[in-house]
C-alpha cells in the first residue's frame, strides 16, 4: 500500500504523468449517484450499468439486492470499486440491510460489476426544526428526520463562506439539503453535507 | 372544583374569541382557505364562506359564554362545538392528509396529535362548563386560568413560529450545540478538500475520464492525495490542506500497467 501511495505521490507531484483531456462523460463524485442517466439510455428503458435497492445478503465479494421494484441485482463489488458510506470505505463496512446505489458494467451473465457503490446515501430536503445535541431535527415533508453531525466528516456549505465542518451557522427555521448517509431502518442520516441557502 | 368549572367559560370564550376573529379578519386566513381540509369539505369556491361562517359562529358561542350569566346550555353549545372541532379534525386527517386544518390562523402544515390534543381540552373543559356557575375570583384559580390557556396556545402548531422557534433558536444560541472543538476545527474533512477539487480546472479536465467514486485518500505533507479510477488506470489528485485556490489542486493519470 505504501509504495503503490509512494508512486502515485511522485507521479502527481513529480510531474511522472500527464493530464488528459475531457470528454464527453461526466464526474462520479456523490452527486452522480442521483444524476441523470448517461445519454446512450434510450429514454423509459432501465439503464443496464445501474442497480439500486437493500442488500439482501453478502457472499464472498457478491451482493445480492432487492430494488424498489422487487427486482433482483447481483452486484460483484472488485478491487477497483469505490465504495461509498458517509466517505470511502473498505469492503468490511457493506452490511446485510443497507440501501445502495450503484453503477457499472453489466456483464453478460447480468452481474453488475461495480465502479462505483454508494451505501444508504440519502439526499432530503426541509426546514430545521430544532438543534440538539450535534443533531438537526429536520421537518421533511412534516415528519421528522433526525440529522446527526459526525465529527471529522460532516460539512457544512454554506453560500457565502468555503465548506468547512462548522456547522454552527445553521439556523432554527431555516431551509437546508442534506447529504449523508441513513441509519437503515430508522428516521436517522449522518451527515456528509448539509447545504445551507445562506 | 366549581371553581375550575366557573372558570372554563372564560378560558373557552377568549380562545374561541380569538379563534373567530383570526378567521373573520385574518388576510392571509382568507388567502389560504382553499389549502384548508374546509375547502376539501364544501369545495374550494365555499371555503372562505365556510371559514367566515365557522368563525361568527365561534364569535357566537365565545360571546355567550364570556357574557353573564353563566347558563349549563352554553357549556352544551361549547361542548358540541368542541366535538363538531374534533370530527372536523378526523375527517381532514382521513380525507385531506396533507392540508391544514385552518383553526388558528394560516399555516401549512397538516393536522397533527397537537390538534386533536387542543380539540380534547377543549372539549373537557366545554364538558366542565356545563356547571359552571357563580363563584368569587380567587388568585389560584386566575393562575389555573393562565396554565389552561398555555397549554392550549402550546398545542397549538399555527402559534410556534411565535413562541417555540423564537426559543429555540435562544437556546441554540445559549447552548451552540453544534460548536466545533479547537481539535475539530483543526481536523479537515475529506469533503472540504472535494469541494475544492471539484473547483478545480484539473477535475473539470479529468473528470469525463474517471469511472468510480473516491477510491482512497490519505494526507502527506499537507496535501491530501485523492485516489479514482479512471479509464485505463488510475487517476491521483493533490489537494492542498491548507489554502482555498483551486488552481493549486494537481493531478495525474497512470496507466493500470505503471501500478503493478
Amino acid at each position: 500500500m505504501t509504495s503503490r501511495r509512494q508512486l502515485l505521490k511522485s507521479a502527481v507531484l513529480g510531474g511522472g504523468a500527464g493530464v488528459v483531456a475531457a470528454t464527453a462523460l461526466g464526474s462520479l463524485g456523490p452527486e452522480a449517484a442521483f444524476g441523470a442517466a448517461p445519454p446512450q439510455v434510450a429514454p423509459g428503458t432501465p439503464d443496464p450499468g445501474f442497480a439500486e435497492g437493500r442488500i439482501r445478503s453478502i457472499k464472498d465479494n457478491t451482493l445480492l439486492v432487492l430494488g424498489s421494484n422487487w427486482v433482483f441485482h447481483t452486484i460483484r463489488v472488485v478491487d477497483g470499486t469505490s465504495l461509498w458510506k458517509l466517505g470511502p470505505v473498505a469492503f468490511d463496512h457493506v452490511k446485510p440491510g443497507d440501501g445502495l446505489y450503484a453503477r457499472g458494467v453489466r456483464m453478460p451473465d447480468g452481474v453488475l460489476a461495480a465502479e462505483s457503490v454508494w451505501l444508504n446515501i440519502v439526499n432530503v430536503k426541509g426546514h430545521i426544526k430544532n438543534i440538539t445535541d450535534d443533531r438537526l431535527h429536520l421537518d421533511h415533508d412534516d415528519k421528522e428526520i433526525l440529522c446527526h453531525r459526525v465529527a471529522g466528516t460532516s460539512v457544512a456549505v454554506y453560500s457565502d463562506a468555503p465548506p468547512s465542518a462548522d456547522l454552527s451557522r445553521l439556523r432554527v427555521g431555516q431551509h437546508v439539503q442534506v447529504l449523508g448517509a441513513w441509519r437503515p431502518d430508522t428516521n436517522e442520516v449522518d451527515i456528509a453535507t448539509v447545504f445551507s441557502p445562506h | 372544583m366549581y371553581g375550575i368549572a366557573a372558570l372554563q367559560p372564560y378560558v373557552i370564550g377568549l380562545f374561541l374569541l380569538w379563534a373567530g376573529l383570526v378567521k373573520l379578519l385574518g388576510r392571509r386566513m382568507r388567502a389560504q382557505a382553499g389549502r384548508t381540509a374546509l375547502a376539501r369539505l364544501v369545495g374550494p369556491a365555499r371555503a372562505v364562506t365556510a371559514l367566515r361562517l365557522a368563525g361568527v359562529l365561534e364569535l357566537a358561542v365565545a360571546a355567550a359564554l364570556l357574557l353573564p350569566p353563566a347558563l349549563p346550555v352554553e357549556g352544551v353549545a361549547a361542548t358540541g362545538l368542541s366535538m363538531g372541532f374534533l370530527a372536523y379534525l378526523t375527517y381532514a386527517r382521513r380525507a385531506a392528509p396533507a392540508s391544514s386544518c385552518g383553526c388558528l390562523g394560516a399555516h401549512s402544515r397538516p393536522v397533527s396529535t397537537r390538534g386533536f390534543a387542543r380539540a380534547g381540552v377543549l372539549l373537557a373543559a366545554s364538558v366542565a362548563a356545563i356547571w359552571a356557575g357563580p363563584h368569587p375570583p380567587a388568585p389560584a384559580l386566575a393562575l389555573a386560568g393562565l396554565a389552561e390557556i398555555a397549554v392550549l396556545l402550546g398545542l397549538s402548531p399555527e402559534l410556534d413560529r411565535h413562541w417555540l422557534m423564537p426559543l429555540r433558536r435562544l437556546l441554540v444560541r445559549l447552548r451552540r450545540p453544534l460548536a466545533v472543538t479547537p481539535e475539530q476545527a483543526r481536523e479537515i474533512p475529506l469533503e472540504v478538500s472535494l469541494r475544492l477539487l471539484y473547483l478545480s480546472s484539473a477535475y473539470c479536465s479529468t473528470s469525463a475520464r474517471l469511472r468510480s467514486d473516491v477510491q482512497e485518500a490519505w494526507d502527506e505533507d499537507g496535501v491530501r492525495f485523492v485516489v479514482y479510477a479512471a479509464h485505463g488506470g488510475t487517476a491521483v489528485f493533490a489537494v492542498p490542506l491548507a489554502g482555498g485556490d483551486p488552481s493549486a489542486v494537481r493531478v495525474a493519470l497512470i496507466d493500470e500497467p505503471a501500478l503493478t
